[in-house]
């Protein structure tokens, strides 16, 4: 009996860490890179799945992902957190990574004439 | 929004820094041809070390008798007027517009700090329309205008309070505070805000007259 209770929970247990992935990707909802120190705003509200669906994006990861130079969709960086090239402060001729955030969203809404431009749009209070 | 947000970040935020700024170089060059023609003897005994020596003394608190009568105003007006000019020069969001627009950028305050001073712009201003309303000398020289001028300083430092705060539609609020912020420049050259330029240039020339000519001080 102990066996089988033993063997119930570890099935749980095992269960619930394949879980803990899967979860996380979906509940992806804010950008919030642990590089800044003392951040000033509120983290950017960003829902990956969501956004990427609505944006016709879904599988175009390199758009954002992308590696050194332009967006190429056989050089990619998922995985890679953006802080590793894109230092908190501007190292010369790269872009900071406040910028990087910045430009990467912004950019691409001012050339679609969508999604969030101020502030606060993205910065959003609760 | 992203064709209200654009025009009023582009072309309306650069015709309200021409108009700002050439507004005010083009006040600098009347008001000098006037004194040319009408008080030509100004320039005999304008004195750079006289005249600096006045503007200085008028910027130390407590330092100008005028200052000494009026304690209250002094504090008050002093803070208003330092918090008026560093937290928009400094404040996060502006320099970082700046950067990502045209690439200048310069160091900030923080957020929290920013906030408080946009605090004392307002009480400061909402003091001065107390004394606009209780000092007889001050009443004596208000009108509408004088209203209509304090609402459009005071409009910039609220909205923007607001939209920092995400207090009703932020969408809203950041393009009143983008356009009263735009307001609020091109009046300058044209209204007595205008004394950002001529509180300079009439301390510097009473400062040359009363130290060069007078040798008293003009504090």
């Amino acid at each position: 009996m102990k066996k089988t209770i033993l063997l119930t929970l570890l099935a749980v247990a095992a269960s619930l860490l394949y879980l803990l992935p899967a979860f996380c990707q979906e509940d992806m909802r804010v950008i919030e890179p642990t590089a800044f120190e003392n951040p000033q705003r509120p983290a950017a509200v960003f829902n990956h799945d969501a956004h990427n669906e609505k944006a016709g994006i879904e599988g175009d990861c390199y758009l954002c992902h992308h590696s050194e130079g332009k967006p190429d969709p056989d050089n990619t960086s998922e995985g890679t957190p953006c802080s590793d090239c894109h230092a908190v402060k501007a190292e010369k001729g790269k872009t900071g990574l406040m910028q990087a955030y910045h430009k990467m969203c912004q950019d691409c809404h001012q050339a679609k004439g969508k999604g969030p431009i101020a502030c606060g749009e993205c910065h959003v209070r609760n | 929004m992203h064709s209200i947000y654009n025009f009023a970040t582009g072309p309306l935020c650069w015709a309200a820094f021409i108009i700002f700024i050439g507004g005010l170089l083009l006040k600098f060059i009347s008001m000098v041809r006037r004194a040319r023609s009408s008080e030509p003897y100004i320039f005999g005994y304008f004195s750079p070390y006289f005249g600096l020596r006045s503007v200085i003394a008028w910027l130390i608190p407590f330092v100008p008798r005028n200052g000494k009568l009026n304690p209250v105003f002094t504090v008050v007006t002093f803070a208003f007027h330092i918090c008026l000019l560093v937290a928009p020069l400094f404040l996060m969001a502006h320099v970082m517009l700046l950067q990502e627009g045209v690439g200048m950028h310069w160091g900030t305050l923080s957020d929290a700090t920013a906030d408080v001073m946009t605090v004392i712009v307002l009480v400061g201003l909402a003091y001065f329309a107390y004394r606009r309303c209780t000092d007889p000398t001050a009443k004596y020289v208000t009108g509408p205008k004088e209203w209509v001028l304090l609402a459009l300083v005071a409009a910039p430092f609220l909205t923007g309070f607001l939209a920092y705060h995400q207090i009703f539609d932020y969408q809203v609020m950041v393009v009143l505070h983008i356009l009263s912020g735009e307001a609020m420049l091109i009046a300058i050259p044209f209204t007595w805000l205008s004394h950002m330029l001529l509180f300079p240039m009439v301390r510097m020339y009473q400062g040359s007259e009363f130290g060069g000519v007078r040798h008293v001080k003009d504090w």
